[in-house]
């Protein structure tokens, strides 16, 4: 048997987040640490190297104030874990997941691994349940199903958190009059928005059933490494072992993936991009890939990673890379937003890649998928006729060319724009679209098929 | 001609009066049915605005009754933890204050002799070994038998404020080994504080 | 002699182990004491590097490391098609059945189920003399795969001394018996082959029949041929993943192995889930009865993600050798390059740009290396073929980055997704003015016997419109598209028209989602040929608003999604159409100038 709990004393450095302790024997890959200061204040932290008597410790609370001498590492024969239950939701908790409301320790029905492990693709149920976020932009648009992983990318100053906190507050598979659990995870956010959104979430009365993991902008930046995976892990439970239908909020992710390059540097690693690990992509991947649903299992967990761009650079690294893994994205747009539309979301570079399975005939309706690529293909020539009018001026457009700049306003103003608080059923959503729709020409409406525009072209003679 | 003029001049004031007249008339039927169609559409506008009130009120009311039970439900069950934290916490110290009334037995000296077999392989050099005033005499005769199994010293040294077992460290001090009963009930305390609270639960 | 090593350092999926001067390079470990599955990628002194194919969380320095003396390698027999494998060809069904919905560490399983019985029908008697690769005999492996049992590339091969006769026998039953110089010895039905190693062909022919995937804007404009090599770089959400499930769907294969290669869960599902359901257009069986799928998910270990492209690649490799044309799509190669760069890392290799080690370009170049169209070895000749394809993921959509810039040199087509024809949801957003394909001439014979005639030149004047368009939106951009003449409004017209109609194919629509030569042959003709009698119209006289106007266009645009593969007379019959309103509006201008 091993012993566990072994406390070694012989720091040889402090480097950034990490202590190097020598001397060591018996220590594990990935093993959990804690870490007693000279005072007897105790932190936590994870073996990231471990060999010829030397491991290298990623403390999550950051070093400041750790001492070479009488800085203590105790080896806890196990990797870091938490307590999960049903007792979790209508709990507030720090980022590594100790109760931060007054409330004692959670009572654990059991301990999970933080790291969870990777679904098997082959155990995966593909996800196609509609999801009605009562947005038409969303809805219409970029629909979201039970089981996706849709981020939102925004920039600084933007409403993502009002646009998170609403489709949260509205999200309903019609018909089933489920609701969703939510598991929050503030990283590294300001104080005051996680405070929105739990608000919010008190508001609609949907505090019982959620779960708050709170990393904010003061509280150490290392933590944020570990909050998204007891989130997720508890949201796993929930949604797997429980059977409920889980809604992952994390923000900001942009703040987790700086704490992993600051690990990184300290680690004196070869950077990939702009100094962000080459790991990056995978290591985001291990977060964003514990969606899903699984066969057989009733329960689901949908993510919506919230993360702002840098400089709203769609092509840095963070955006890029989620932008990859996950299925579709909703951008927000600064231009939208200067000029009051709300939800400012720029419809173009956004997507959602599961529309196509959860959308049509039994499910929505039959002429929602056309429809809505036919909305996107006016909107994109709306925009570069707006572009060129600029240049041109309205007297060097064609007479096609005017109807779409008419189109363009009508989409913003009656089908994009809509109020924090306006849920909007689905039948009103297509309802809009096909009324902006009606502002072209027939002949326009190349990506939908002769049937649908009989029943609903409203233009026709 | 007067009198023709005169006469002509009173159908003519005639006609304009009675063109006034109408004029007016019409003027004030028009008026008339303007302000009663004011008056029906703000009615509509009015019923709309209204019912609009209550809605949002009925609204507002559903969602602050919705927040109220909710929020009361959720103060229920936290007043339940607390309940159940505290219930744990005697169970905890009740056990604690029967750990003297084992030490006498042959088991205690058994789990002795493991904590520190343990301890000792773990630190792997000339240890020191730490224990409380009553465990002294134990933990001296333990020593004594099993030093032979190890190729480094092994003392036994101050007196430390535990309520059993031992705390090891090697002689430089650099690894360090708490097996002490506190260390130990502490370890286990979120694993068994699940059985307790479900025979608090039920 | 194995090795037998302990670990001394764990670095993520990276172990160095000392003690292992028996081992050799790529030669398959097992790690720790759950018996993690490794390989040997460096040996210095008697101190190996190992990369781990598992999660190393928990392993610890002094746990034991033993050799298993072969390389990595996989099984090759019936019973691969229709299965989901990990990076090291684990069923991710069996592992599913041990381990539940979540995949855990150290399990062992066979590829294939070595105890079902398949009836062995032999195509060789007693006294043949076999060469090395020689068909033994054939098994129904599914309704589409006639599975035919090779010797080993490397099998001495011989006389035959024994054979079985038709019947039912399981995988470890030796079914023949040859001998060579005095030595006898026993085939099976199944093989192992290292991945790392090119099964070898008796000759390469040039690659002249084009790969068919039903896809418009590849098959017409930039085809790759059956053997060729092609590469698919786009950002995100530019639709990789949707034109390789189109390829892997539609393409005119007998065999399709599906890489996941550090991609999302779902998309591999998705394949699960519906190639059961969609039927070959040829065959009209379930595609799964044709398919092999790899995944090594992005969130699975990252070194088993560097060997998913070969396992996959060596079972391509042995399909065509049995005279199948086989096409491999890998998606994504760059997160294949990425693990190489994470394991280079954790070597401290001297990197090369952003990080990639300096080899990077070698490993893409061999494993590009490994397309082609050929005679197998032994007897009866076979020819076959493996398609490569590959996506490419640059990060920031850059197509200066590395992986992109290197695998560029090994390809022969180039398909660019284009970020802003996606935005404005031209799908497949592939851009035809960078994209290219260097098998047009080679493969022009065949579409000219089997289609048309024609062909070459109507495509030829088909992308040449879209190469004036493009000159011309740069005037537009300046000046407005009224300050163009009207031919070259004509021109900015039809090039709209064959983009709507021609490049534009919805995936997701029942019809659309496939369109087979001849369909792809007529529109193009339907497109072009107006464009020629739009020009004469216009020097006859005829305003181009009249052109413009003309009824018959939008239908001309919804011909692809409206018109099925069972009624394309139609489209002949839109064409005939076409004519006769041409032929109507200039007779009305010659009404109107004479009269």
């Amino acid at each position: 048997m091993v012993e566990v709990g072994v406390e070694y004393t012989k720091v040889s450095e402090i480097r950034g987040p990490l202590l190097i302790v020598e001397g060591v024997s018996r220590v594990s890959f990935d093993e959990l640490v804690e870490i007693e200061t000279m005072d007897g204040i105790k932190r936590l932290g994870k073996v990231l190297e471990v060999g010829q008597g030397k491991a290298v410790i990623q403390v999550f609370e950051g070093t400041t104030g750790l001492s070479v001498k009488g800085t203590r590492a105790r080896f806890l024969g196990k990797t870091m874990e938490v307590p999960v239950s049903q007792e979790l939701l209508g709990r507030i908790f720090d980022g590594l997941g100790r109760p931060i409301d007054g409330l004692p320790e959670p009572i654990a029905e059991e301990f999970r691994d933080v790291n969870g492990a990777p679904i098997n693709p082959e155990r995966r149920e593909y996800p196609r349940d509609f999801i009605q976020t009562g947005v038409s932009v969303i809805d219409g648009m970029l629909t979201l199903v039970r089981g996706q992983k849709l981020p939102i990318f925004s920039g600084s100053g933007m409403p993502h958190n009002i646009l998170a906190a609403q489709i949260a507050r509205q999200a309903t598979v019609v018909g089933s009059g489920e609701e969703f659990a939510v598991v929050f995870a503030a990283i590294g956010v300001q104080y005051s928005e996680a405070q929105y959104f739990k608000r919010s979430l008190e508001e609609s009365g949907a505090l019982r059933r959620s779960t708050l993991f709170l990393n904010l902008a003061d509280d150490p930046a290392i933590e944020r490494i570990i909050t998204p995976r007891v989130a997720l892990t508890v949201a796993e439970y929930l949604a797997f072992d429980l059977n409920m239908h889980v809604l992952v909020i994390l923000t900001d992710m942009t703040n987790y993936a700086e704490a992993l390059r600051e690990i990184s540097a300290a680690r004196e690693e070869v950077p990939g991009r702009k100094g962000y690990p080459g790991y990056l992509y995978t290591d985001l991947a291990t977060i964003y890939e514990r969606a899903g649903r699984i066969k057989n299992v009733k329960g689901s967990i949908t993510q919506m990673p919230i993360l702002s761009m840098p400089a709203d650079d769609i092509t840095h690294p963070i955006p890029d890379l989620t932008g990859y893994i996950t299925e579709g994205q909703i951008v927000l747009s600064r231009d939208l937003f200067r000029r009051d539309i709300y939800p400012p979301v720029g419809v173009l570079m956004s997507l959602s890649r599961l529309m196509k399975d959860g959308v049509g005939e039994g499910k929505t309706r039959a002429d929602h998928m056309e429809v809505s690529n036919q909305l996107y293909d006016a909107y994109a020539r709306a925009q570069e006729v707006r572009a060129l009018s600029e240049i041109v001026g309205k007297a060097g457009l064609t007479g096609v060319d005017l109807k779409y700049l008419d189109f363009g306003d009508a989409f913003e103003q009656q089908f994009l724009k809509q109020a924090v608080d306006e849920n909007r059923t689905l039948e009103e959503t297509l309802r809009r679209a096909w009324d902006v729709l009606s502002t072209l020409p027939e002949g326009e409406l190349t990506k939908i098929k002769e049937v649908h525009i009989k029943k609903y072209y409203k233009a026709r003679g | 001609m007067t009198h023709v003029n005169d006469n002509v001049l009173e159908s003519i004031v005639n006609k304009v009066v009675s063109q006034v007249e109408s004029d007016l008339i019409a003027q004030i039927e028009s008026s008339y049915a303007q302000s009663l169609e004011r008056l029906r559409a703000s009615k509509v506008s009015l019923e709309a605005e209204y019912s609009k009130i209550v809605e949002n009120a009925s609204k507002q009311a559903e969602n602050l009754k919705r927040q109220m039970i909710e929020s009361s439900r959720l103060a229920v069950r936290n007043k339940q933890l607390l309940l159940i934290e505290d219930a744990v916490n005697d169970v905890f110290k009740h056990a604690i204050s029967r750990i003297d009334s084992v030490r006498a037995g042959e088991r205690y000296e058994a789990m002795m002799r493991r904590l520190i077999e343990g301890a000792l392989d773990a630190i792997g050099t000339d240890a020191v070994l730490e224990c409380n005033d009553k465990d002294r005499d134990i933990v001296d005769r333990i020593v004594l038998e099993i030093q032979h199994k190890y190729n480094f010293s092994i003392e036994v040294g101050n007196s430390i404020d535990c309520l059993g077992g031992i705390r090891a460290r090697s002689k430089d001090g650099s690894i360090i080994l708490d097996n002490t009963l506190d260390s130990r009930i502490e370890r286990l305390r979120p694993i068994l504080k699940k059985d307790i609270a479900r025979l608090f639960m039920v | 002699m194995v090795a037998r090593g302990r670990i001394v350092w764990i670095s993520g999926p990276a172990v160095k182990a000392d003690g292992m001067s028996e081992a050799k390079m790529y030669e398959t470990v097992y790690v720790g004491e759950s018996r993690l599955i490794g390989e040997v990628i460096r040996l210095t002194g008697d101190t190996a590097f190992i990369q781990v194919y598992e999660s190393t969380s928990g392993l610890r320095p002094g746990e034991p490391v033993i050799g298993t003396g072969n390389p990595l390698s996989v099984l090759l027999g019936p019973g691969l098609i229709g299965r989901i494998y990990d990076g090291i060809q684990r069923p991710l069904d069996d592992i599913a059945r041990q381990s539940g919905a979540f995949i855990s560490r150290g399990i062992a399983v066979d590829p294939v189920d070595k105890r079902k019985r398949y009836r062995f029908i032999p195509t060789v008697k007693v006294g043949d003399e076999l060469e090395p690769g020689s068909r033994l005999g054939t098994v129904d492996e599914t309704p589409l795969i006639k599975h035919h049992i090779m010797l080993p590339p490397d099998n001495p091969g011989g006389k035959v001394i024994a054979v079985e006769k038709e019947g039912d026998y399981d995988l470890e039953h030796p079914i023949a018996t040859l001998e060579k110089d005095g030595k006898r010895h026993e085939a099976k039905m199944y093989h192992y082959w290292p991945v790392r190693r090119p099964r070898p062909l008796r000759e390469k022919l040039d690659p002249e029949i084009p790969l068919i995937t039903g896809q418009r804007v590849i098959d017409t404009l930039f085809p790759v041929a059956k053997g060729g090599t092609a590469a698919i770089p786009g950002g995100f959400g530019t639709g990789k993943t949707v034109t390789m499930h189109q390829i892997a769907k539609w393409a005119d294969a007998q065999v399709v192995i599906y890489i996941g290669c550090g991609e999302r869960g779902n998309e591999m599902t998705e394949v699960l889930v519906e190639f059961p359901h969609l039927t070959d257009p040829r065959s009209g069986r379930p595609l799964m009865e044709r398919t092999v799928l790899v995944a090594n998910t992005s969130n699975m270990p990252v070194a088993a993600r560097e060997a998913s492209i070969y396992t996959g690649v060596t079972m391509g490799e042995y399909y065509r050798d049995m005279g199948y044309d086989v096409v491999l799509v890998a998606d994504s190669t760059s997160r294949w390059a990425e693990a190489l760069r994470e394991m280079s890392g954790r070597l401290e290799e001297m990197p090369a740009e952003e990080g990639y080690p300096s080899y990077l370009a070698s490993r893409l170049a061999e494993f590009y290396e490994r397309a082609g169209r050929g005679i197998a070895l032994g007897t009866p000749e076979r020819i076959g073929s493996v398609t490569l394809i590959g996506a490419v993921s640059p990060s920031g959509a850059d197509f200066t980055e590395p992986v992109t810039t290197h695998t560029i040199r090994f390809i022969k087509t180039f398909w660019g997704l284009d970020t802003r024809l996606a935005y404005s949801r031209h799908y497949p957003a592939i851009n035809w003015m960078i994209s290219y394909s260097g098998y047009v001439d080679s493969i022009a014979k065949w579409w000219m016997k089997s289609v048309s005639e024609e062909w070459f030149r109507l495509r030829e004047e088909g992308y040449y419109i879209l190469q004036r368009e493009d000159t011309l939106k740069e005037i537009v951009r300046l000046l407005g598209p009224e300050a163009l003449p009207d031919e070259e409004k004509l021109v900015l017209e039809v090039a709209r028209m064959i983009k709507i109609g021609i490049l534009q194919q919805a995936a997701f629509d029942k019809i659309d989602t496939y369109c087979s030569p001849a369909k792809q042959f007529k529109l193009l003709r339907l497109m072009v040929g107006f464009y020629r009698e739009a020009q004469k119209a216009l020097k006859a006289g005829i305003p181009l608003a009249d052109i413009r106007s003309m009824q018959i266009i939008t239908r001309m645009l919804k011909a692809k999604f409206e018109i099925s593969e069972e009624e394309i007379g139609k489209i002949d019959a839109l064409y005939d159409e076409m004519m006769e309103e041409f032929k109507a509006l200039t007779a009305r201008e010659v009404k109107q100038v004479v009269g």
